[in-house]
């Protein structure tokens, strides 16, 4: 009997993606999950930190291998690695998961195969100053038996936790202030490499 | 395309008009001129200005192209009513003005009203078949409702008309990649570098898109990269370009630097036992290798030791 696969996503990982999200609002971003299987629950894959990648090309593979060695390196001494992969579509209207998305979800599979595909849900996230949604702004997919990957049912709010439940209202508080400008994504680092995407300061 | 001294000039003069320094005309007249989409601060403070009208006449006849562009931010920011606004006062001005039909044009497509808007743009181009500003509009309509094929099909007719269309060609390449359509998306770069063969962008990004496998059973990890035959001579083709683009950057392009590391590594690994690459690759991979490690040894120290491991990883 298969337990069935839940991710908890923390505050600060679920936050720096929406709000990067939010810093490029005309083009689609991508972004990195890192964590791990808890411990004393295997059928639970904790995301404890997010790394944004792109906000411009996101299809050229040079820049996001070079991304991907580097986050692996750095949280591999950390005792993490890569569970999974967030994407935000260009349009507001456009709540497909893309080839790109499902190619990139491919290979962190290969070497996580419990991976997760959170795709940006721009209609909750509209909704998100007037309503008291606890939920993450995202859609869960993941791979079914035959590799494709499948959206999580309308329950997936009981599949993709946010550790915190008040993480909504800080997000709001968050948006209301614009915090996102502070945001720094791998783009930003290729460009100016004093620029640190792993935004040490950015939540705190 | 903006160039890094343009942009930062930009960012402090915005940062100024943030702050209440002044300087907010010119700000709007540069954003103008670089064809930056900053339509949050456009409208911000454009609005101050047109909303005072002391200031406002201070602008003498600019007043109106403050007008144009102000509407056009407040239609990207989903302001109707401001953009209506603006358009009313244009129109009284101008009545019959076909630079004014396109803005009522686009304000309809700002209210998702695509049919009512394309029957507007096929009338003012009746008038004026060779209107630029419409063709472009037909291809963003096509974006926008999310008709990417239609879009990639109205961008190339229009390039068959506006072939020195720059910002055209870089369009249609990104909607290619976007797609993961390399093959097409490298092809526009030709133009580009053809048309403009000193633009170390275009040669950036065609070593990009060159230097990304067009098969996509070609399994990529992080440790080893794997590439299918046909590859190798887009990777030779990449490798050039990555070096063209140091060359026109004067080897402060970190993306180029990297790129010549990723696809020299790939090469050496496709080429093995084939005695194709000389020794040629291992110095200009080795002057690659230092140059970054000198920059973030200088600006990103903290991040030396992952640059390191990472070169590690690409060398066989």
């Amino acid at each position: 009997m298969v337990t069935e696969l839940k991710y908890e996503i923390s505050q600060n990982a679920y936050i720096k993606l929406v709000l990067h999200a939010l810093k490029h609002k005309t083009t689609a971003v991508n972004g990195v999950l890192l964590g791990r299987v808890n411990p004393q629950k295997e059928n639970v894959v904790e995301i404890l930190d997010s790394v944004p990648l792109f906000h411009s090309n996101l299809a050229l593979l040079p820049p996001l291998e070079i991304a991907l060695i580097m986050v692996e390196e750095h949280y591999g001494s950390e005792g993490l690695g890569i569970v999974g992969y967030f994407h935000a579509n260009e349009r507001f209207d456009d709540a497909e998961l893309g080839i790109l998305a499902k190619n990139i979800g491919d290979h962190i599979c290969r070497y996580f195969p419990q991976a997760a595909l959170l795709l940006l849900d721009n209609r909750k996230l509209e909704a998100l100053p007037k309503g008291k949604d606890q939920s993450p702004m995202m859609q869960l997919y993941i791979r079914d038996a035959s590799k494709n990957w499948k959206l999580v049912g309308p329950d997936a709010g009981s599949r993709l936790l946010i550790k915190e439940p008040a993480a909504n209202i800080v997000l709001s508080d968050y948006i209301a202030s614009e915090k996102w400008q502070d945001v720094v994504d791998f783009d930003d680092h290729l460009d100016d490499i004093k620029k640190d995407w792993l935004n040490p300061e950015f939540l705190k | 395309m903006v160039s890094k001294t343009e942009e930062t000039q930009l960012n402090r003069l915005e940062n100024q008009v943030d702050n209440g320094g002044g300087g907010t005309w010119e700000y709007i007249c540069l954003v103008r001129k670089l064809k930056v989409r900053r339509s949050d601060k456009v409208l911000k403070h454009g609005l101050s200005i047109l909303n005072d009208p002391k200031k406002r006449s201070a602008l003498g006849p600019e007043e109106w192209t403050l007008y144009e562009q102000v509407a056009i931010a407040a239609m990207d920011c989903q302001c109707l009513d401001v953009a209506k606004d603006c358009i009313k006062v244009l129109q009284k001005k101008f009545p019959e003005s076909k630079r004014v039909g396109r803005l009522e044009g686009m304000l309809l497509e700002a209210k998702g009203s695509w049919a009512e808007a394309e029957k507007a743009y096929s009338s003012l181009l009746e008038d004026n078949p060779l209107d630029q500003v419409i063709h472009r509009r037909r291809v963003a309509m096509a974006k926008a409702q999310g008709n990417i094929s239609g879009a990639i099909e109205w961008l190339n007719k229009y390039l068959e008309i506006f072939m020195a269309d720059h910002d055209a060609w870089r369009e249609l390449a990104e909607i290619y990649l976007s797609l993961q359509m390399y093959k097409q998306a490298a092809f526009c770069y030709e133009e580009l570098i053809l048309s403009q063969p000193t633009v170390p962008l275009y040669h950036l990004a065609y070593a990009d898109t060159m230097n990304s496998p067009y098969n996509n059973n070609g399994s990529r990890s992080a440790k080893k990269v794997l590439y299918t035959l046909a590859g190798l001579e887009n990777l030779l083709t990449a490798k050039k370009y990555y070096a063209s683009t140091v060359d026109l950057t004067g080897g402060k392009n970190t993306r180029a630097l990297l790129g010549i590391c990723l696809c020299t590594s790939a090469i050496a690994q496709l080429s093995k036992g084939k005695n194709k690459e000389d020794k040629e690759s291992p110095e200009l991979q080795s002057l690659a290798a230092t140059a970054l490690e000198k920059d973030y040894k200088q600006r990103a120290s903290d991040k030396l030791s992952l640059l390191t491991s990472a070169l590690r990883s690409l060398k066989i």
